[in-house]
């Protein structure tokens, strides 16, 4: 079998070289049998005759021959293309219909497909990544959801939960790296030892961090990036042992990572040991998670996720019994959940991406529904040709190849342009910011996904072909042959077909259209949501302070707010540790004197923030009692704070919260640590403006946290954009090796923030315009056609009297009743599709009727446009060529 | 030597086998050399000669290869493979069988009955 597909295979390839030899070789013959008769006596003229004639045809011994060589399938499949490109090319405007929808169509399919491949469906980078899982405090009763992990469950878990193989903890940072004066900010991130270990890959040069490079004493060592090694040391072997000024320190390079490391989507450049004290990894730090430490683990060959959650609770258990907190924290629902790394990290943008998917293809689906509809009516046109060809005994088979060849021709050709239109699709993506989504860097259409959009293609080619092939061998050949009209007549199996796949076009538009009414609803209704504060005018940014001295920062903090205030035009300037809507902001605890937890209430979580200068007033906080927080009274360490609206009604219904006490942590400590409630503001979205929990927080004195991390917002009197270089100098000023990053306005922060919200509304948007396009099309056609197939009765009814209008309301109650029947079961379908996208959606119910109703006008009013024409048409044909059937 | 006898269905292949099989060929002369070895008593259809010997070549039981002909002229000539060799040798065992069955068959007289 093998050797015979390899003799074909040479026929093929040197196909030339085969038809000549054979031309020749059976020339020689019937000239070597001419000489022989000659030899013989017979005369020459003779001789050739007869040579000729005992031979018999060339030809047909060829084609035997080809025959034996297995070249006929081929031969007949060149032919059989032909055939179809002559025919396609005959009819241009079909064609170019067919072409465009598939490419849109597959185009879009290859872009959403592209997203999904890259963040949901290629494995992690990292051997057998599929037993990689990370670890999560949650706290549900308190409201916080994920508090990562401490560095206490770290050393707690280490070698103690048989189903991992190895456990490791990380957090992310920057740091500004590089002599003074050129100095850059890098991102960086702390790993344990094991983190590479658990990984699966390590660095390629070097080594990797050593237990003992976890003390603050001895971790002044550092793990290059391959990028960051090519572009600072030119991808130097010898660069172990040099040394990098890291935050105004020295650190020795022990390792270099291999091309290509990338650990989820972080831009790390540089890595460095996860350094802590040794009270830092106490069991009273236990809950101290705070979401900037996270966990991975993998687990063993053999063990299950289950397994590790089980053991991991068994631990908890265990531990909580030398717990102090042991009650709070149980109270609080507190739980450590073991998941699957991979889908933890895209877990939030998964159903997203597979709602876009089905939109994709339902348009695909759409796309394909018009394609047959288009293939029918042209199948019917030549009805009668392949009817008098099949009883000149053409084949079944014949017939079906013949059709499967023109479709897949059609859908291959509409695969390559969709291609190209998926390239472009990733672009348009790109500018929607999808490269910000977890694992959406990587998103790109290669040669696999390129070839399965051609498989695709091909399938649907066969698929297309399905219904054609039955339509010519349906058993109509008498009446095809008999019948007068020109193409045949139109059965009553085949228009119906026609018709239920425009009732079923008509439907999956309007659940399309709907899906995107939703989403843009709520997108709308989501940016309506007022943040708490007034984000016009305010300039944001993040400055990384590299000081380790707490005074130093505090005098940079005095100088920065000093300098900002006198610049002309700057009305406000504040600072805080966490900008709200950034990401970044975690919950944390505070505590209530006076405040007794009632049986069943459980300990709250609010977000906390360090606020300097005219942080308030800056932001546009509005006051609803007391008193803002001043620059002075994180000069001076007085113990005040503010707590907002949100906070102060949850602990002080009946009175005002002003000269209340508070302490920050979950546990009341001596009175001089108290802070006394000097004001309360109105309550701002923190974590994203779709929040629908209010938490409260409270806002403390920026010199009383000890929190590193520093933003600063100025209200400006012009555009704030302007304003960004004015700042980047003011800190540069100050000193040259601070960098300010992040410089956006607030409002553009918060736009940002609805990306999870904006792309989808917008790709849905497109994906819907598109169908309502297709869904114009395939009336159209279907229309048109039915209108030229009953040229001859309506020529005969208007020779006998009947008035145009009449021919027309005709046509237009056909496309009425589909309409109609389309709309009701797109109704049914955009309820159901609402009520499985509910997650999606924001103040939105899941079937909102103006939506639906705007949604069955639009499909409505376009789909009456497209056979307005067509049934105008009719009315204008002339019973008299109508009869003489021109 | 009274006409010559129609072929029986597949035996040209087994012919064209065993005339390769003694000298290589080309289809003009694979065609002579039945008619020799079997003394004219066969008669080979010339237009069923080539189809067989490209079906034999898609097979790989005979190989082909361009040559010269006796007078100078360029032509394919045509040898018995290994597998070609197996295959007569098959092909001739059976049909030996057969032919010996069926003579047998055809001899049996009324007292052997």
């Amino acid at each position: 079998m093998l050797r015979r597909l390899r003799s074909l295979s040479r026929a093929i390839k040197s196909r030339s070289d085969f038809e000549q030899g054979m031309t020749e070789e059976l020339r020689f013959h019937i000239e070597q049998y001419t000489d022989e008769l000659v030899r013989s006596g017979v005369p020459r003229q003779e001789a050739v005759r007869r040579a000729r004639v005992e031979f018999g045809s060339v030809d047909s011994v060829e084609e035997e021959c080809r025959q034996a060589r297995g070249l006929r399938p081929f031969d007949e499949l060149a032919r059989q293309l032909r055939h179809a490109a002559r025919l396609l090319s005959k009819t241009p405007r079909f064609t170019a219909t067919a072409l465009l929808t598939l490419a849109v169509c597959i185009g879009a399919n290859l872009t959403i497909f592209a997203v999904v491949e890259a963040i949901l469906l290629r494995p992690l980078p990292f051997p057998d990544a599929g037993r990689l899982v990370t670890m999560y405090n949650t706290y549900p009763k308190a409201g916080v959801d994920r508090d990562g992990s401490s560095t206490a469950n770290y050393y707690e878990r280490r070698g103690t939960i048989p189903a991992f193989a190895s456990v490791a903890i990380y957090s992310y940072g920057a740091a500004v790296v590089g002599e003074p004066g050129s100095t850059e900010l890098e991102k960086i991130a702390a790993v344990s030892p094991d983190f590479f270990t658990t990984l699966g890959v390590g660095p390629s040069l070097g080594r990797g961090f050593t237990e003992a490079e976890t003390s603050l004493d001895d971790d002044n060592v550092v793990i290059l990036t391959d990028i960051y090694w090519r572009k600072y040391f030119a991808s130097d072997p010898q660069v172990i042992g040099r040394q990098i000024r890291v935050n105004g320190a020295s650190n020795t390079i022990v390792g270099v990572l291999p091309p290509g490391f990338r650990f989820l989507s972080s831009d790390t450049r540089l890595y460095f040991p996860f350094a802590t004290r040794p009270e830092d990894r106490s069991s009273t730090q236990r809950h101290s998670g705070g979401n900037s430490k996270q966990m991975i683990a993998r687990l063993k060959p053999g063990a299950t996720l289950e397994q590790a959650q089980a053991q991991i609770d068994a631990q908890n258990r265990a531990l909580e019994g030398n717990d102090p907190e042991a009650k709070m924290i149980a109270d609080a629902g507190f739980r450590s959940v073991v998941a699957p790394l991979h889908e933890d990290y895209v877990r939030s943008i998964r159903p997203v991406l597979l709602w876009m998917q089905a939109g994709a293809f339902a348009l695909l689906l759409i796309g394909a529904v018009n394609l047959t509809n288009l293939l029918l009516i042209r199948a019917s046109g030549r009805a009668k040709e392949i009817a008098v060809r099949q009883a000149l005994g053409a084949g079944r088979w014949h017939v079906i190849s013949e059709a499967t060849v023109e479709t897949t021709l059609i859908t291959l050709a509409g695969g390559l342009l969709g291609l190209a239109a998926g390239g472009f699709g990733i672009r348009l993506l790109s500018i929607l910011a999808v490269d910000r989504l977890p694992l959406g860097g990587h998103i790109a259409i290669d040669f696999r996904l390129a070839a399965i959009a051609l498989l695709g293609a091909a399938v649907m080619g066969i698929a297309l072909a399905v219904p054609i092939a039955w339509f010519n061998l349906r058993g109509h050949l008498n009446s095809a042959i008999q019948s007068e009209a020109r193409g045949g007549t139109s059965s009553r199996a085949a228009q119906s077909l026609r018709h239920g796949f425009i009732v079923a076009q008509i439907a999956l538009a309007t659940v399309l259209l709907t899906g995107a009414g939703l989403l843009g609803l709520s997108l709308k209704r989501a940016m309506a949501v007022s943040p708490g504060f007034r984000p016009d005018h305010v300039l944001s940014g993040q400055i990384s302070v590299p000081y380790s001295d707490w005074d130093a920062q505090l005098a940079f903090n005095e100088r920065l707010l000093q300098d900002l205030s006198s610049q002309p035009g700057v009305r406000a300037a504040g600072l805080v540790n966490v900008l709200p809507l950034s990401g970044d902001n975690g919950k944390s605890s505070a505590t209530v004197e006076g405040h007794v937890r009632q049986p069943g209430e459980s300990p709250r979580g609010n977000y906390s923030y360090g606020v300097d200068g005219d942080y308030f007033a800056a932001m546009g906080f509005s006051l609803l009692e007391g008193r803002f927080l001043t620059a002075d009274d994180s000069r001076r360490g007085r113990r005040v704070c503010v707590v907002d609206d949100d906070f102060a009604h949850y602990y002080w219904p009946h009175t005002s919260a002003l000269g209340q006490h508070l302490f920050e942590g979950d546990q009341m400590a001596s009175e001089d640590q108290g802070f006394t409630v000097v004001g309360v503001v109105g309550a701002a979205k923190q974590a994203g403006l779709t929040d629908l929990t209010a938490q409260g927080a409270v806002y403390y004195p920026y010199a009383l946290r000890r929190d590193g991390r520093l933003s600063v917002v100025v209200r400006t009197s012009q555009r704030p954009e302007l304003f960004g270089l004015t700042l980047q100098k003011i800190v540069r000023q100050i000193d040259p090796d601070v960098p300010v990053n992040d410089v956006v306005p607030m409002d553009t922060r918060i736009a940002d923030s609805l990306v999870a919200q904006r792309s989808p509304a917008l790709l849905a948007g497109i994906f819907s315009a598109i169908a309502v396009l297709l869904v114009a099309v395939g009336i159209y056609g279907v229309l048109s056609y039915a209108v030229a197939q009953r040229r001859r009765e309506i020529g005969v009814r208007m020779a006998l009297g009947a008035r145009p209008g009449q021919i027309r309301s005709q046509f237009l109650a056909v496309a009425l009743r589909l309409l109609i029947a389309g709309t009701i079961l797109g109704a049914v379908g955009a309820w159901l599709a609402g009520r499985a996208m509910r997650t999606l959606l924001f103040e939105v119910p899941s079937l909102d009727v103006t939506i639906l109703a705007a949604a069955v006008g639009i499909i409505g009013s376009i789909s009456l446009l497209a056979c307005l024409l067509p049934s105008q048409r009719a009315t204008r044909i002339s019973p008299v060529d109508a009869l003489a059937g021109l | 030597m009274g006409k010559p006898a129609e072929l029986l269905p597949g035996t040209l292949d087994m012919l064209i086998l065993k005339a390769v099989s003694l000298k290589p060929l080309h289809g003009y002369g694979v065609l002579q050399r039945i008619q020799q070895i079997s003394r004219n008593a066969l008669e080979i259809p010339q237009g069923s000669l080539y189809p067989a010997l490209y079906r034999l070549e898609h097979q790989q039981l005979i190989a082909a290869e361009w040559g010269v002909s006796d007078n100078n002229r360029r032509a394919k000539y045509y040898t018995l493979t290994a597998a070609g060799r197996r295959r007569l040798r098959e092909e001739t065992a059976g049909w030996n069988r057969l032919a010996s069955a069926i003579g047998a068959a055809l001899s049996t007289t009324p007292e052997e009955v």
